[in-house]
């Protein structure tokens, strides 16, 4: 408790700091609105379904997005960390992709998939694979040599050694890789939608600054943020009553 | 019975320039215990990662006998992801008809039965390594090689450990290959004692001293400064 208290000092101590400057006027309220303003634009769009709606259209193309990314990035992870043969035929090719920024490839996804909820979902695979990838990769090929003899001196078969010893030993690192790639997700959610939607919180943003309320703006930046900052909570939460002996994994380990 | 005799014929390794093992021959007979001592580098964990199979000779031959052969580590090498009942019957983890009961005697030979939900990062250090030689002792192996499984621990636990492993040596008539670099720990546990020194044997030593054999005893001293002139 003592903790959460202490978390919060610092965004209290802001949002004083942010009342007096307007208060006193010294930005015009135009460019800074007053935590009074945008707390009433919170209630203005919450009333209006519109947050609420907004926001479960981008909850969806995360969800979907990041669950493309666990399908293609663990068991090509697994993959490419258990068998060298296959690393060298994948691996110049995605290390290719890797320094490919997906906002340099919206012009394309755009040419190719329109709009619409295709693209999207490409610009999120593509920025949430590789955090995923590299992880589940370096987890299974750097599984301690000492446990792996020990599968080796009980007579395991390979198979044996990748299902009982190098997944269970690289659960960590790909549950830290999934936790940063559901942070990537959610940031590039928000780049693509503020590029091309009709819906989503990204493009609540965008409207809103065409139509001139700051407020609304910031009603959705605070939203992506605490949105954001719960997902990865009950994350971690869930990740530590399942693996309870996982001792890495903390708040915000975000590379 | 049966034929659990270990035999290395003329075995060589080298690790680059460095020849480690030097054109060994050894017997271990079934069900002896057998001691290994040597200073650190003389090539005795080597020797026992060629028998475990966990490296491969240059040259000569290893006659593994019928049945299995286990290593037990230097550290305890658990499964931070298993509890120590899950650690213990690892060799049998695919297994959905596992020996219960096994485990259970298991857990209590070695004071374990109330740790048996503990996950490794919550045990002490002796403890671990009683975890790590129960999961030896369930794959029930043939011969058993232990590489200074002892040297980490503190004198007490060290003491108890050697005490279970000859209550399971009299129980269970194993091969036991022990390595050390202990010469009292040696003599406490061996019934042959082999000195190493720079890959080879310098000398064997069989010690006919009834058990439990005590460091004050005067043969025991006498058979000590013999194995230390030897090493020196």
């Amino acid at each position: 408790m003592k903790k959460f208290a202490r978390g919060l000092l610092v965004p209290v101590l802001l949002l004083c700091a942010w009342q007096l400057v307007s208060a006193k006027e010294i930005f015009s309220p135009y460019l800074l609105p007053s935590p009074s303003k945008v707390f009433e634009a919170f209630l203005e769009i919450s009333a209006s379904g519109a947050l609420a709606q907004h926001l479960l259209v981008s909850l969806k193309r995360v969800i979907s997005g990041f669950a493309i990314s666990v399908c293609l990035a663990i068991p090509l992870g697994i993959l490419c960390g258990q068998s060298k043969l296959f690393k060298n035929y994948f691996w110049p090719s995605l290390e290719f992709l890797r320094h490919v920024p997906p906002l340099a490839c919206v012009p394309l996804i755009i040419l190719w998939a329109g709009i619409g909820e295709a693209s999207k979902l490409t610009i999120i695979v593509l920025a949430s694979f590789f955090p995923l990838f590299l992880n589940t990769y370096s987890g299974i090929a750097n599984v301690d040599t000492k446990l792996l003899e020990v599968g080796q001196s009980l007579n395991f078969t390979k198979q044996e050694i990748i299902r009982q010893i190098r997944i269970p030993a690289a659960l960590e690192a790909i549950t830290v890789g999934m936790q940063l790639s559901l942070g990537y997700s959610w940031r590039a959610l928000i780049g693509a939608e503020l590029i091309a939607a009709s819906a989503g919180i990204g493009y609540l943003i965008l409207d809103a600054e065409e139509m001139s309320r700051p407020d609304i703006v910031l009603v959705g930046m605070l939203a992506i943020g605490i949105i954001g900052s719960v997902i990865d909570y009950i994350f971690l939460a869930v990740i530590k009553k399942t693996f309870p002996w996982q001792q890495g994994l903390q708040e915000g380990s975000q590379r | 019975m049966k034929n659990a005799e270990l035999s290395l014929k003329n075995i060589s390794k080298s690790f680059g320039t460095m020849e480690v093992v030097k054109e060994l021959s050894l017997n271990f007979p079934s069900g002896s215990f057998t001691s290994i001592v040597g200073k650190s580098g003389c090539g005795k964990t080597t020797l026992l990662r060629l028998m475990a199979g966990l490296e491969t000779c240059d040259s000569g031959e290893i006659i593994l006998p019928q049945g299995k052969i286990a290593p037990v580590f230097q550290e305890p090498r658990l499964m931070p992801w298993l509890n120590v009942a899950d650690n213990i019957t690892f060799a049998a983890i695919h297994d959905k008809n596992l020996d219960k009961k096994r485990l259970d005697e298991i857990l209590q030979l070695l004071e374990l039965t109330e740790a048996r939900n503990l996950y490794p990062h919550q045990l002490s250090g002796g403890m671990a390594q009683r975890v790590s030689l129960g999961r030896t002792l369930f794959y029930n192996p043939d011969v058993i090689l232990m590489d200074e499984p002892f040297s980490a621990l503190d004198y007490f636990t060290r003491h108890s450990l050697q005490e279970t492993l000859l209550l399971l040596y009299e129980h269970e008539k194993k091969t036991i290959i022990f390595v050390t670099h202990d010469v009292e720990e040696a003599l406490l546990l061996g019934d042959r004692i082999l000195i190493m020194d720079k890959g080879a044997i310098k000398e064997s030593i069989c010690i006919d001293l009834p058990r439990p054999r005590e460091v004050a005893q005067e043969e025991f001293q006498i058979l000590r400064k013999k194995i230390l002139n030897a090493l020196y």
